[in-house]
């Protein structure tokens, strides 16, 4: 009776969370997975793309939220066993997932959209499907805006800035950037770490990349470095924040999508990859609530992005990433010595 | 405590009854302070939140924009309860074994059992993903309550322990010369006095599975889509309310059950004694 | 339920670990013994670079303290409460149960947000202290050792109370009653009669929140920041950044040894206390 009685009650509970959740049986051309970044990607791709591959090619995707780091570990711990169709990533877990042989060799003829994109913008690995520009974003009723990375390292703005490590591909290129006006290079950080030992002990926070939006809405912190992607979806909610453009230049990487080796699905990801690039589905993704640096050249940046069309990135401040990722390493556990009390 | 205090017992009284204000303070004020962000009228997680709205909520509750959390929710829930079963099962079976058993093996079986409780997740999720591709096992639903059921038996298994660690050797000898069978001496003697630690084992197991983050990370699968994992992802970019929300919602919930099931059996008071 | 046959109990967790639990960390240890994931040749090197540093030997200490202080900050907490409820009619032990389980319904991904919304330097015990004139200007709090210890207290407490309390429900108040009534003091009572069977409780939640505040890799890194290095958090990132598996198996294997020596310490001590 009192087994009854819980049993019931759970199972109702259960059934009302789990009804939205009934897979819709319609029979399709296809079906596939693909790996997505949770959050705003996640919102996007499902909200934009899920439905334009359905209508254009009848195919279901299932989608997987990983960052791209788990997508790799993911990929390499299951050893040829593809955990899904598609990757995406930037451009330092692309380069890994090349070199430990991770994606089908790709064939950018066989996208519709191909002359959409940009010269070199598809290639035998992949596709690039999205744009990020890293800068400096701060509080503008805190703070006066910065003029470039130097004056991170003045004591107003130290006070103030929240430090991530060469943990994510935005912490590594601004990191090198910084670097680079203490006289470093993209393959020397090392007077980086002379300069942040002296601001160390002012700074307001040395956080991991997950904890840096909510540092900043509650005022521990009123200066970092991310993307532009980043500031428009937290201006969009309310939260008090501009981007900066540093004067030595904005950096620019672009978000790549690949074919998982052993891919069950081969056409349908190479359809999935060719409705990202398509017209509508970037101009719907660089729109309001999603903000993403679109990549076709027929669309143009939303207003947060400060650039006019793609063909502008070349002005962009870029990395050479197959130098970084064999130093990146040492870098990782240099930051952890270098921050440790 | 009155009955307890002696003339010079003032102080002593006033010191446990202070820290146990601390400790009361301590464990509400986080919930409260995720509770009030809830309700916030800001379109991002803030705290103290400008205004109070009921808005988070009806968007969490939306069958459409709110789709895909309904459907981890519906995921991490069967996961778990299942995930309480076996645990609960398991390891009330051993600690039983354990308590009865005077031998050196008892004594190492129960270091043993505890192992999985220190290593950590990430490293556990790694290597069991390591070890089931070796094998050719997909991630797959039973892989996820098997990675997170050995994570859960622990909680189990030392709150059972705890329980049957007090039973009384004589009072089971006596069941048994009087001519009882085992199962009846279980079912009659020995749960009637292990059952506060066996609901808080349970209870334990099920918690530690919905809130798991590392062991999904690595077993869960696009068509296994976990509550916890997807919040994070809502969390760390966007700042979305929803998250807090939700909270809100397992703590009603829960609320509720505990009210609704104290009623109907006194749970309450059983897992008090 | 004679004692001859108790092992067969035990069998069925001990299939399943096997399966699920030994298996897996033996191709963990297999890795922390190689060159790289695929096992390509055996080497020393990820232990040489785990025990012979002096940054990882740290942090192994580090990782120590922290589950023994927040251990401790538990025990000082949760024993009172436990006693609180002990003595407690009714609606106050449903309340003080209530309490015991709300850490655990508020998820670890929002329980981030409300520590820093809490520590930080705009948070709310800044302004407390700032509006009460304790302090002038905001006190360090989040990505502090303190910190990071106030937040696991909240976090791990109930796995304190939790048995604490299952342990304290079998003393019979008719002891209570007669102990006082022989004119024991409070803390007399509170050695002889109480304590003696709140000890395996408080020794299974000692184990628990140890275990538990040891390896809380989230509220490790998010709450205490970059600046204070723990185990955990360069396992994963050893694994998942790095992709230096021999590394991340090895750093692994070194929390859970040191770990599991302290809780079978205190699980050794819990039967030896049972067996009294």
């Amino acid at each position: 009776m009192i087994r009854m009685n819980r049993r019931a009650l759970l199972g109702a509970s259960l059934g009302a969370l789990a009804m939205p959740a009934l897979p819709r049986t319609t029979m399709a051309a296809g079906s596939m997975s693909a790996a997505v970044y949770p959050g705003g990607w996640d919102e996007a791709l499902r909200g934009v793309l899920a439905p334009a591959l359905k209508r254009a090619h009848d195919v279901d995707v299932a989608f997987e939220p990983l960052f791209a780091v788990d997508q790799i570990a993911k990929a390499r711990a299951a050893r040829g066993v593809a955990p899904f169709d598609v990757f995406v990533l930037d451009p330092g877990p692309r380069v890994q997932g090349i070199d430990l042989n991770l994606f089908e060799s790709f064939d950018p003829s066989r996208l519709a959209n191909r002359a959409k994109l940009p010269e070199g913008y598809a290639d035998r690995h992949g596709a690039g499907v999205a744009a990020q520009v890293v800068g400096i974003a701060y509080n503008p009723k805190k703070l006066p805006k910065p003029a470039g990375w130097r004056d991170l390292f003045k004591p107003e703005y130290a006070s103030r800035l929240g430090l991530t490590g060469f943990g994510t591909t935005f912490g590594t290129v601004s990191l090198i950037e910084m670097a680079k006006v203490w006289g470093g290079s993209e393959t020397d950080v090392e007077p980086l770490f002379t300069e942040l030992r002296k601001i160390l002990p002012q700074v307001a926070a040395v956080a991991q990349p997950a904890a840096i939006p909510g540092l900043f809405q509650q005022g521990q912190i009123d200066v970092m470095y991310t993307n532009t992607y980043t500031v428009s979806l937290l201006k969009s909610r309310g939260v008090v924040i501009e981007f900066a453009l540093p004067e030595t230049g904005g950096v620019a990487f672009g978000t790549t999508m690949h074919i998982a080796k052993g891919a069950k699905n081969i056409e349908q990801s190479y359809q999935y990859i060719d409705t990202m690039i398509a017209t509508d589905v970037q101009s719907a993704l660089s729109q309001a609530p999603y903000f993403f640096v679109p990549v076709n050249t027929e669309v143009t940046p939303g207003a947060e992005v400060p650039m006019r069309s793609i063909a502008d990135l070349s002005k962009f401040v870029t990395h050479d990433w197959s130098k970084i990722n064999p130093l990146r390493p040492r870098w990782i556990d240099r930051f952890n010595r270098e921050m440790a009390k | 405590m009155s009955r307890l205090l002696a003339p010079g017992d003032r102080l002593p009284a006033i010191l446990i009854l202070a820290l146990a204000a601390l400790a009361l303070l301590i464990l509400i004020g986080p919930v409260v302070v995720v509770i009030v962000t809830s309700f916030t009228t800001s379109q991002a997680l803030r705290f103290p939140p400008p205004g109070l709205t009921f808005r988070w909520y009806q968007e969490l509750f939306d069958p459409v924009r709110s789709a895909q959390i309904h459907r981890a929710a519906g995921n991490s829930l069967l996961v778990a309860i299942t995930v309480a079963a076996f645990s609960t099962g398991l390891a009330t079976a051993a600690a039983l074994g354990i308590a009865r058993s005077g031998a050196r093996w008892a004594r190492a079986a129960e270091g043993t059992f505890l192992a999985p409780l220190v290593l950590p997740g990430i490293a556990y999720g790694l290597a069991t993903l390591m070890f089931f591709s070796w094998l050719r096992l997909p991630p797959s639903f039973w892989l996820l309550v098997a990675g997170h059921a050995m994570i859960a038996t622990p909680f189990a298994l030392r709150t059972v322990g705890a329980s049957a660690a007090g039973l009384d050797g004589s009072l089971l000898d006596a069941s048994a010369a009087l001519g009882a069978s085992p199962w009846r001496t279980f079912h009659k003697v020995i749960l009637p006095l292990i059952t506060p630690g066996v609901a808080a084992g349970a209870f334990l197991a099920f918690i530690s599975s919905l809130d798991n983050v590392p062991v999904s990370l690595f077993l869960g699968s696009a068509s296994n889509d976990m509550l916890p994992i997807r919040l994070w992802g809502m969390m760390e970019t966007s700042l979305d309310v929803r998250v807090a929300a939700a909270s809100g919602v397992l703590v009603a919930v829960a609320f509720l059950l505990l009210l609704v099931m104290d009623r109907m059996v006194g749970l309450v008071r059983k897992m008090a004694g | 339920m004679e004692p001859k046959g108790a092992w067969r109990l035990a069998l069925p967790l001990a299939l399943a670990q096997v399966l699920f639990f030994l298996a897996p960390l033996l191709i963990l240890a297999a890795t922390s013994l190689a060159t790289d994931e695929n096992l390509s040749a055996v080497s020393g090197q990820a232990w040489a670079e785990v025990l012979g540093d002096s940054f990882n030997l740290g942090a192994a200490w580090n990782t120590l303290r922290l589950g023994a202080m927040t251990v401790l900050a538990t025990t000082v907490l949760a024993v009172p409460l436990a006693l609180l409820h002990l003595a407690a009619g009714p609606g106050l032990k449903k309340l003080i149960l209530l309490a015991a389980v709300l850490p655990l319904l508020t998820s670890v991904v929002v329980r981030t947000f409300a520590w820093i919304a809490i520590l930080g330097r705009e948070g709310v015990i800044n302004n407390a202290l700032i509006a009460t004139g304790l302090a002038t200007a905001p006190v360090p709090l989040l990505q502090t050792e303190h910190g990071l210890i106030l937040a696991l207290t909240q976090i791990e407490m109930p796995l304190m109370l939790l048995p604490l309390i299952a342990a304290m429900a079998r003393i019979d108040p008719v002891l209570l009653d007669a102990s006082a009534a022989l004119g024991a003091s409070l803390l007399r009572t509170l050695r002889r009669v109480v304590l003696p069977i709140a000890l395996p409780g408080l020794l299974a939640g000692a184990t628990l929140v140890f275990a538990s505040a040891a390896t809380a890799f989230i509220s490790q890194s998010v709450i205490g920041g970059g600046r204070l290095a723990y185990l955990p958090y360069l396992v994963w990132q050893q694994a998942m950044v790095v992709f230096n598996w021999p590394l991340a198996a090895a750093l692994a294997l070194t929390l859970m040894a040191s770990v599991l020596a302290v809780v079978t310490a205190l699980s050794a001590l819990g039967r030896k206390v049972a067996h009294v």
